[in-house]
């Protein structure tokens, strides 16, 4: 597993390498392809005058913020709909034409509303990332076994108990499927929200260096995004095991059974 | 002796009135305090749907099923269900311990100490007390089977009905439950009705026998079971009176439609 890895990494250093070679031999002369050594160099220098803190502490605080409310509101209103075919059938037509409207165009209108600051940033934010979450608990509240349902009910658990104590734990590995893709969205409409609107953070960094021809500084900070993103997932998958572990028992059993 | 349970004339029919089948035409059955009755039947002839109409699980489409004079409309407290697929009715993210208590620790309001030492008696009486950190699906099926066994009883209810609990595990795990059923039946005073299409089973265990015609289903005949307790899985098994009515019970569900 490790070895895999390791060798998956070699690629991206050598990609890295031929970046670097295509400077160097002069094959690509351009102001705006700087060599990746002149990367890191940037990128580096960004750490020592504490600039990357900055840059990326606010856009990851509001992508932070954004994200947990969309899971918080995502969870609950996907526990009742998953739990009430009545409220469903009412709510998805609505949910679904928000749903397909892509985020960035409801940024305008929402400045009107919000303003450029982080309560709009935010708000798009927790819209996009909020989309997955409520149809995977959903699904995964729809998906909890009958039986499980049934031995609640010959034991007569309440109906909240229900809810939260066998369709809540049965819809996790949905959860956090949906909080996976979320994180990723969040990522992603953070930076386009900072580059439409917005004076601060690692998105309108990225815009700023670009119109101030700063190639090196402008690829430090997408080399930097790209790591924080990649980190990001392998915490939550670590995250996600350590939770659903017995989702994986329940799978050895039943390939082995 | 007072009858407990009293099933009058029940009947069910499934899907619309133009095309409706019949699974139960009409069941009439009492099962006194403290006996053990098992209702066998061919295989789909609705014995567990019948189960589950007694457990307030299904509503019936006709008749009427009391326990103690009251008609059951919902699952009754003091009657608990347990389940053929014993690793799909163990909840597999709570472990062994809190599987137990999920089915009593809502309906009494115990300090977690008292909770606790409840969920080891049951869990020491069928043997899993060592057990009881562990997740259901570390244990083998008959483990899990006892664990269910234990979550029942741990609710302590007056009246168990039993859905052909012991199909699913291997032959001799299966004496081995058998023998403990009918300790923790003796101990307890427990009543009991079982259903099940083993009739070696049914023999073994019960007082009484209904067997059920084929479906739409109604009780072709109720047999006394005249093989003396307590009841010992070689011996009694070898006894005339066993393989008298094993006898008269196989000929009967063998018999051509």
């Amino acid at each position: 597993m490790v070895g895999m890895q390791l060798r998956g990494f070699a690629l991206v250093i050598g990609l890295l390498l031929l970046w670097e070679l295509s400077v160097r031999s002069g094959v690509v002369r351009s102001e705006s392809w700087p060599a990746v050594s002149t990367i890191l160099q940037a990128l580096v220098t960004g750490f020592k005058l504490g600039g990357w803190g900055e840059v990326f502490g606010s856009s990851l605080y509001r992508m932070a913020l954004g994200f947990l409310l969309a899971a918080l509101a995502g969870v609950m209103l996907g526990l009742v709909l998953g739990a009430s075919a009545l409220l469903h059938r009412i709510a998805m037509p609505t949910l679904e034409i928000f749903r397909v409207l892509p985020s960035p165009a409801i940024v305008p209108p929402l400045i009107f509303l919000l303003g450029v600051d982080d309560a709009l940033k935010v708000t798009v934010i927790a819209i996009a990332a909020f989309f997955p979450i409520l149809l995977n608990t959903i699904a995964g509240v729809k998906a909890a076994d009958p039986v499980h349902l049934l031995v609640a009910r010959t034991f007569r658990v309440p109906r909240r108990r229900i809810l939260l104590g066998v369709q809540l734990p049965s819809a996790l590995p949905y959860v956090f499927a949906g909080c996976r893709i979320s994180l990723g969205i969040a990522l992603i409409v953070t930076v386009v929200t900072e580059m439409i609107a917005g004076s601060a953070g690692v998105g309108y960094y990225i815009v700023s260096m670009q119109y101030a021809m700063r190639a090196s500084e402008m690829y430090a900070a997408i080399i930097l995004l790209s790591a924080i993103g990649y980190l990001l997932n392998r915490l939550f998958l670590a995250l996600e095991r350590r939770s659903l572990r017995w989702a994986h028992g329940l799978e050895r059993q039943a390939a082995h059974g | 002796m007072a009858e407990l349970l009293e099933i009058e004339r029940v009947g069910k029919t499934f899907g619309a009135p133009a095309e409706a089948i019949v699974a139960i035409r009409s069941v009439d059955l009492s099962v006194a305090k403290g006996e053990f009755v098992s209702i066998v039947g061919p295989s789909g002839c609705g014995k567990s749907t019948l189960l589950q109409i007694v457990a307030g699980l299904v509503p019936a489409s006709a008749g009427e099923v009391r326990l103690e004079g009251q008609a059951v409309t919902a699952p009754p407290t003091g009657v608990v269900y347990l389940f053929q697929q014993y690793s799909r009715s163990l909840l597999p993210w709570l472990s062994v311990e809190k599987n137990v208590r999920f089915g009593f620790s809502h309906a009494r309001s115990l300090s977690p100490r008292e909770a606790e030492e409840r969920c080891v008696h049951y869990l020491d009486m069928v043997g899993l007390a060592d057990f009881r950190r562990r997740y259901p699906w570390e244990l083998s099926g008959g483990m899990q089977q006892r664990v269910a066994i234990a979550r029942a009883l741990a609710a302590e209810p007056r009246m168990l009905l039993l859905d052909e609990p012991f199909s699913s595990v291997d032959a001799l795990t299966r004496l081995e439950l058998h023998g403990l059923i009918l300790e923790l039946w003796h101990k307890t005073g427990l009543t009991i009705l079982l259903v099940t299409h083993d009739v070696e089973e049914a023999v073994y265990l019960s007082d009484r026998i209904a067997l059920l015609t084929r479906r739409p289903a109604q009780v072709a005949e109720v047999f006394a079971n005249a093989l003396p307790r307590p009841r010992k899985p070689v011996e009694s098994r070898e006894d005339p009176r066993f393989l008298e009515l094993r006898h008269e019970l196989l000929t009967r569900l063998l018999q051509p439609a």
